[in-house]
């Protein structure tokens, strides 16, 4: 009950953070559109060809947009970590009898409010640019967003806890990023590549959400692919939110 | 031996860190006893362990080997209960800037468990205490130096804790500021609240803390109220001038020496400089005896030692010089405690 409690204040807090600095609006509502405005129209000509499949270039893209944003809102969460450790915030909640669980989750909650904002943006902009949209399908995409978010915001977060420093932990968030989006055929069905490529896109978590919003979006709600995301999601999101509250329990040392 | 009224009674605490490959060991064995309402000075240059020793009281790093007790629970065991009852503002402050001091405060009595309506009325009461009433209602971005430090101060205190943790509190301000605070530092004791803070300014040792302890290497070096440990260096210097004629240093020298409370004394050119335990009882009995004696009397000064003196005498260093300068081979202790500062 007092998790819960904390969590709501903590979320709370954040929120208000994330309205207070209007930069971050900004750029978070832009960046999403700067992607479906610059990039589809590259993708034109290119359906029906080399195994892709027919029909709107959009029922094919945007899914993977709505990851990519899942991804990156998460993985981005640890500089907001990093800036609040030089301030003094995480040490001051720290010393409060505040929940662990709340001050790593609180913040992650917040961050995923403002990112199915963003996702109702470009589903609503998509749309009127013919993206075909299944209700039931998205709010089933919905919770795998969230899920990947959670993945990737709370590994963010610990690993920030863990550097300290924001070149450290830049160049391991950068380290991680560019094989993740490029083994998880985000931007192209990644069966387009060679075997090896697709051996080891089962290892990224970001390729089973791809794979599973594709489908989802097209309305078909039981596919292996959405079962497959599940199945490998839900466990590592425990596993994930488990350690990141140990590195809080810990913490900074 | 841990007394009923010791609010932190801490044994032999120890932390150790890697620093570029070696083990740094920035805390060895330091224990510490405070009682409950005093205001506890920890006083030593920078990298000496008292952010670290600090950050271990207040339950935010894992002690590598030693018991602490705050506030009645064991460091270790119980940080829940020990983080209900203390109050932490380290040398960072981390008020949320886009936040209003006032809602600062009361996030930060929520998080302590009040309700929101418990919690706005103490609100308001500590931006009055405070002096923030102006600016209560003002995002704490805006703020200056010293008002940021005294809301720091109230973020502290807002759940009424028993003990409060001040690292480095005056660091960075200017002097009026700092008075300032000192103010309110001594209203917190006179209110009951014990207050354990650390510093490497002299000046605020002196002035604030009723009883302090001297660290350097992380080691406790010295320990007792700030009289005690400037007497323990040579209680007070005191100069006489003899006016002219008559040879009166000569002759004020052996009469002076006889006294029981003259530690030392040396004559020169018509002065007599002596050292006593206690200058103020022994400056109007050493002036009863030369007039006693029909000695004349030109000029008399007495001169205090200062907390450098102390550990100077403790350390064979200057504190000033230790916090200034960057002493050779303190190097890796030094980035140990930045570390652990952040």
């Amino acid at each position: 009950m007092k998790t819960v409690r904390d969590i709501g204040l903590l979320f709370q807090r954040y929120v208000t953070q994330l309205l207070r600095n209007p930069v971050w609006v900004f750029v978070g509502f832009s960046t999403p559109i700067v992607y479906l405005a610059l990039f589809t129209p590259l993708l034109k000509h290119l359906a029906g060809a080399g195994g892709l499949p027919t029909g709107n270039v959009l029922d094919l893209f945007l899914p993977g947009i709505l990851s990519l944003l899942a991804f990156a809102s998460g993985m981005w969460s640890g500089f907001n970590t990093i800036f609040e450790l030089k301030a003094g915030v995480i040490e001051r909640l720290r010393v409060t009898p505040a929940s662990r669980f709340a001050i790593l989750t609180g913040p992650i909650l917040a961050t995923m409010l403002m990112m199915f904002v963003f996702d109702a943006v470009v589903v609503a902009v998509g749309a009127a640019f013919g993206f075909s949209v299944h209700w039931p399908g998205l709010a089933m995409l919905a919770l795998l967003l969230g899920l990947l978010m959670i993945v990737m915001a709370a590994f963010s977060i610990a690993t920030a806890l863990i550097t300290q420093e924001i070149s450290g932990f830049a160049a391991i968030v950068n380290g991680i990023n560019l094989p993740v989006l490029l083994l998880a055929g985000v931007l192209l069905p990644i069966s387009l590549g060679p075997a090896w490529m697709r051996i080891l896109a089962h290892f990224n978590p970001l390729f089973y959400l791809v794979q599973a919003s594709r489908v989802l979006a097209a309305g078909t709600l039981t596919g292996p692919a959405v079962w497959q995301a599940l199945a490998v999601l839900v466990p590592l999101c425990t596993l994930v939110l488990v350690w990141a509250t140990s590195v809080f329990r810990k913490a900074v040392a | 031996m841990i007394s009923v009224d010791s609010i932190i009674a801490a044994r032999d605490l120890r932390k150790s860190f890697r620093a570029k490959g070696a083990a740094v060991q920035a805390v060895r064995g330091v224990s510490i006893d405070v009682a409950q309402g005093e205001v506890f000075g920890f006083l030593g240059p920078n990298g000496a362990g008292k952010t670290t020793t600090l950050r271990m009281l207040t339950t935010l790093l894992p002690i590598d080997s030693g018991t602490a007790t705050v506030a009645g629970f064991d460091v270790a065991s119980q940080p829940g209960e020990v983080r209900t009852r203390i109050g932490y503002v380290s040398q960072l402050g981390g008020a949320d800037e886009l936040a209003t001091g006032r809602e600062n405060l009361i996030l930060q009595g929520r998080l302590h468990g009040a309700s929101r309506a418990q919690v706005a009325p103490r609100a308001d009461a500590l931006a009055r205490l405070l002096d923030l009433g102006g600016f209560a209602g003002r995002r704490v971005g805006t703020y200056s130096g010293g008002q940021r430090r005294r809301l720091d101060i109230a973020l502290g205190i807002v759940h009424e804790p028993a003990l409060l943790f001040l690292d480095e509190p005056t660091t960075g301000l200017d002097p009026q500021s700092r008075a300032n605070l000192w103010d309110h530092i001594r209203a917190l004791r006179d209110r009951g609240t014990t207050v354990f803070l650390t510093t490497h300014y002299l000046e605020e040792a002196d002035a604030l803390c009723d009883r302090l302890m001297i660290i350097d290497h992380g080691q406790v070096v010295a320990e007792g109220t700030p009289r005690a440990l400037k007497q323990e260096v040579a209680g007070d210097a005191i100069v006489i001038s003899l006016r002219r004629g008559g040879d009166g240093a000569g002759r004020a020298a052996p009469l002076l020496r006889q006294e029981p409370y003259v530690r030392e004394l040396t004559a020169e050119d018509g002065q007599v400089r002596l050292y006593v335990d206690d200058g103020g009882t022994a400056l109007p009995q050493l002036i009863r005896r030369l007039d006693q004696a029909g000695i004349g009397i030109r000029s008399i000064s007495m001169s205090e030692p200062t907390l450098d003196d102390v550990f100077l005498r403790q350390t064979g260093r200057s504190l000033r010089d230790a916090s200034g300068g960057d002493p050779a081979g303190h190097d890796a202790a030094r980035s140990g405690e930045k570390e652990v500062a952040r």
